[in-house]
């Protein structure tokens, strides 16, 4: 016996531990993939009838302000504003925030657009870094480009709210493309429920590898690479499951940075982005449930599955590993600001059930499925597990994630549809397949470090290398 | 060796869990085929049906024996080329549309959708009885009303803005004060795409209504619709006690325009409430009125920046009287004033009208 009976024992409580908690989190995961699979074609259906699809140019619909952040982004920002500056909105303003890029961002903007230094005047009703200047087109007169010192996305999203004229505004990255009619079909939830509904999210695509020209996705393809295709897979899991379950009990904590719309005043009023936070996504729209909850005024932040922003995911895993340990260090960072909140009655089903299910099936989540990693083998080399028995379990975990990647794929043919052939859907599904061979165990391990990176107070975002969408 | 896991209930699952993926799988071939087939076989049928479709419209729907005899994936074909036509065509084709619907037996099946136990069959049928703008199919509409569901209640009353006449009127009104704001506003659209005709019984509306999201979504409606006889009220909810009541009024006092309104915007510019006096300033903007210039440029002095930047606003937009207070302005000892100024006569000089939030 290499161990004392106590550590045996201790040994077996904890392999009990590890496979209570595969129960839960498969649990987990099925109710939200039921939830998510059944409202997705719900809505699907809804948005398809002809009411609906006429009345989205309602005399009712408000004007929005774009703000799209952009640090050293030469290669793409002139293409990105075009695409901006084509969306089908009856009214918008797009605010190009250039976060002290150290490129030829404005440079390129200024070519572009023949853009003019404007005395545009504003309120700092949020803090930020100085505005350096703002500029305004004469060709375009809802384009604005906010020049401001470095300060972080949250601190140019700051600026930018500072700036926009508008009661909505829609946060994007400014190297994503928005499909044309992706505002109209956000804004939905804005004009049935107006002063109700705060923040609604929209759903994010993997654009590496689809045909893009103009700003605009032409065609939408696969990327020949695994990294990109496991990528999408895993997208398509979080938004049309993860996200649509999480939003239909008013209990969503995560809008993409990427693409979300919100009512600016109670952005505002929540204090606007955390320039301290490297979630600062997550963390507004936390803080809005919790200001909204404690002021005890009905509200409703959700998630719309059918407007489309499409953008560039990493095709390295160095880029991969510092997007992945940047988003895990902005959940812990969320959960322990925000920890206050966690099981109290007072904050309704965000305090008693997404929370807590965010710190226990996604923050915790990784580093009691290293241990599992780690406990098999160790059972098995002091005999208390068979490899067959090992073998088994590790199977079972993988064939269940399988299971819920090939539930999404389903649900995106079934409601969407967007890779047409036959060959795309099944590559799909073999990337359901590839993605828990090493893609899942490395970003496990990627978020078990981010643990040691929040502990040692790194702030840092890593910079995001663009390869030019569509060229993976 | 202690027991750990027991391995037979696990091996059972890891099969179940296969299985389930493998049928999942063959779920997406198998209706990626189907719904190969059933593309392949509309390209070939569709421009067939669709030339018997506009022969049949074309004779104004006499004869409709033609096509009951066609098979069930056709006839849903031709459903949907005549709902595809009914989107675009109003008038005497539109009727001869709907005649045609009727004839063949799709109108019959709607009603009986419209009274399916599944709130999205109902309001799937709603939509396509808007559509397809058929007068039969209002009572029914109606009575859709009063569906628990929103989404069908929603649907019926787009469905009632197409094809009702002035009987659904007073029940289209009615909705404005419906708890669903969904709803609500979906009725405010469809009474706005009216026009004119709708503006004395939504007065009549606005003045006897007991709800309050009623009269309010009645006010904005008012100010949608843009019509000179509802001044009087308007003027009078504007000096009512409910500070959201006399935004909304101000607002649709802007839009409606008519120069009467000039001394009470005046008014509103000290109100208690700013969003009253930022509506005011927005308002007067529009006006353009030189009138309006000594007021304006008091309310420089406002508390709130967004009262002062529409009173800024205000003044750029009225004409050289305007244009000299705002460069007097530009040495107003407020920082924020002097920013509002040089912007908006930079802006004046560049173009000639800004871009309103």
């Amino acid at each position: 016996m290499i161990l004392p009976r106590w550590g045996e024992a201790i040994l077996v409580w904890y392999t009990g531990f590890i496979l209570l908690f595969f129960f839960a989190i498969n649990s987990y995961y099925l109710i939200l993939t039921v939830v998510g699979f059944w409202r997705t074609l719900r809505v699907f259906k809804e948005v398809r009838r002809p009411d609906q699809r006429r009345l989205l140019r309602s005399p009712l619909t408000p004007p929005v302000s774009v703000l799209a952040p952009a640090f050293n982004e030469e290669a793409n920002v002139v293409e990105n504003v075009r695409s901006l500056l084509m969306l089908d909105y009856p009214n918008f303003e797009v605010i190009l925030i250039n976060d002290g890029s150290r490129d030829r961002t404005l440079g390129r903007l200024v070519d572009a657009f023949d853009l003019r230094r404007s005395a545009r005047c504003f309120e700092y009703t949020l803090r930020c870094k100085p505005v350096r200047g703002i500029y305004e087109s004469p060709i375009y007169p809802n384009l604005v480009v906010v020049d401001k010192e470095n300060g972080g996305k949250a601190d140019a999203l700051n600026a930018g709210l500072d700036v926009s004229f508008y009661p909505l505004f829609c946060a994007i990255d400014a190297d994503s493309i928005l499909e044309p009619d992706a505002l109209l079909r956000l804004v939905r939830p804005f004009i049935d429920a107006p002063g109700v509904t705060i923040a609604a999210g929209g759903v994010v695509r993997v654009a590496n590898g689809c045909e893009i020209h103009g700003g605009r996705v032409h065609q939408v393809r696969l990327p020949v690479r695994a990294l990109p295709l496991i990528q999408i897979v895993e997208y398509l899991r979080a938004f049309l499951f993860g996200r649509m379950g999480w939003s239909t009990g008013n209990t969503l904590l995560v809008i993409s940075g990427a693409f979300g719309l919100f009512e600016k005043r109670a952005a505002v009023q929540a204090g606007g982005y955390a320039t301290d936070s490297v979630g600062e996504d997550m963390e507004l729209v936390v803080r809005m449930h919790r200001q909204r909850r404690e002021q005890r005024q009905p509200y409703r932040i959700g998630f719309v599955p059918d407007p489309i922003c499409w953008t560039e995911v990493p095709v390295s895993f160095r880029v991969l590993r510092r997007q992945r340990t940047r988003w895990q260090r902005g959940l812990i960072d969320t959960l322990i600001r925000h920890r206050t909140m966690i099981g109290r009655p007072r904050y309704g089903s965000v305090g008693m059930v997404s929370l807590p299910g965010f710190v226990i099936f996604e923050m915790l989540s990784p580093l009691i499925e290293l241990s599992g990693y780690l406990v098999l083998p160790i059972l098995w080399v002091l005999g208390l597990l068979s490899l067959s028995g090992a073998y088994t379990f590790f199977v079972l975990a993988i064939m269940y994630m399988i299971l819920v990647s090939a539930l999404a794929v389903l649900l995106e043919d079934v409601a969407f549809r967007r890779y047409p052939s036959v060959r795309d859907l099944g590559r799909l599904l073999i990337g359901a397949v590839l993605e828990n061979f090493g893609f899942r165990q490395l970003t496990v391990w990627w978020r078990v470090r981010a643990f040691w990176e929040y502990l040692r107070g790194d702030l840092s975002w890593g910079a995001m290398e663009r390869r030019g969408v569509g060229a993976a | 060796m202690i027991p750990v896991v027991a391995l037979e209930p696990l091996k059972n699952c890891v099969l179940a869990l296969a299985a389930a993926v493998l049928l999942l799988a063959l779920f997406l071939v198998v209706d990626r085929g189907m719904a190969a087939i059933v593309r392949a076989r509309t390209r070939r049928r569709e421009p067939l049906l669709t030339r018997l479709v506009y022969q049949a419209v074309d004779e104004c729907c006499g004869d409709a024996s033609e096509f009951r005899r066609l098979s069930r994936l056709d006839r849903k074909l031709v459903r949907s080329i005549l709902l595809g036509l009914a989107l675009d065509l109003r008038g005497d084709t539109g009727d001869a549309i709907a005649a045609m619907y009727h004839a063949l037996g799709f109108l019959k099946a709607d009603l009986a959708r419209l009274r399916s136990r599944r709130a999205t069959t109902r309001a799937s049928a709603a939509g396509d009885l808007g559509l397809i703008r058929s007068t039969g199919a209002v009572p029914a509409l109606l009575q859709a009303f009063s569906d628990p569901d929103v989404r069908v209640r929603q649907a019926a009353v787009w469905a009632v803005g197409q094809a009702g006449g002035p009987a659904a009127l007073h029940a289209l009104i009615r909705l404005l004060g419906d708890p669903s704001r969904a709803v609500a506003n979906r009725a405010q659209e469809v009474l706005a795409e009216r026009g004119p005709e709708v503006v004395d019984a939504i007065l009549a509306y606005t003045e006897h209504t007991s709800s309050r999201l009623g009269r309010l979504a009645a006010i904005e409606l008012l100010g949608l619709l843009r019509v000179a006889t509802c001044s009087p009220l308007l003027l009078r909810f504007m000096k009512d006690l409910d500070p959201e009541v006399r935004v909304k009024s101000v607002k649709a006092a802007a839009a409606v325009g008519d120069p009467r309104f000039l001394e009470a915007l005046h008014g509103c510019l000290e109100d208690s409430s700013w969003a009253v006096r930022c509506q005011a300033a927005k308002g007067l903007s529009l006006f353009g009125s030189p009138a309006s210039v000594p007021r304006l440029t008091a309310a420089l002095r406002d508390q709130h920046w967004w009262v002062r930047f529409y009173a800024a606003t205000g003044l750029a937009e009225t004409g050289p009287t305007g244009e000299e207070a705002l460069s007097s302005a530009l040495s107003d000892p407020s920082s924020s004033v002097r920013d509002m100024a040089r912007y908006l006569l930079e802006r004046r000089a560049k173009q000639p009208a800004l871009a309103l939030p």
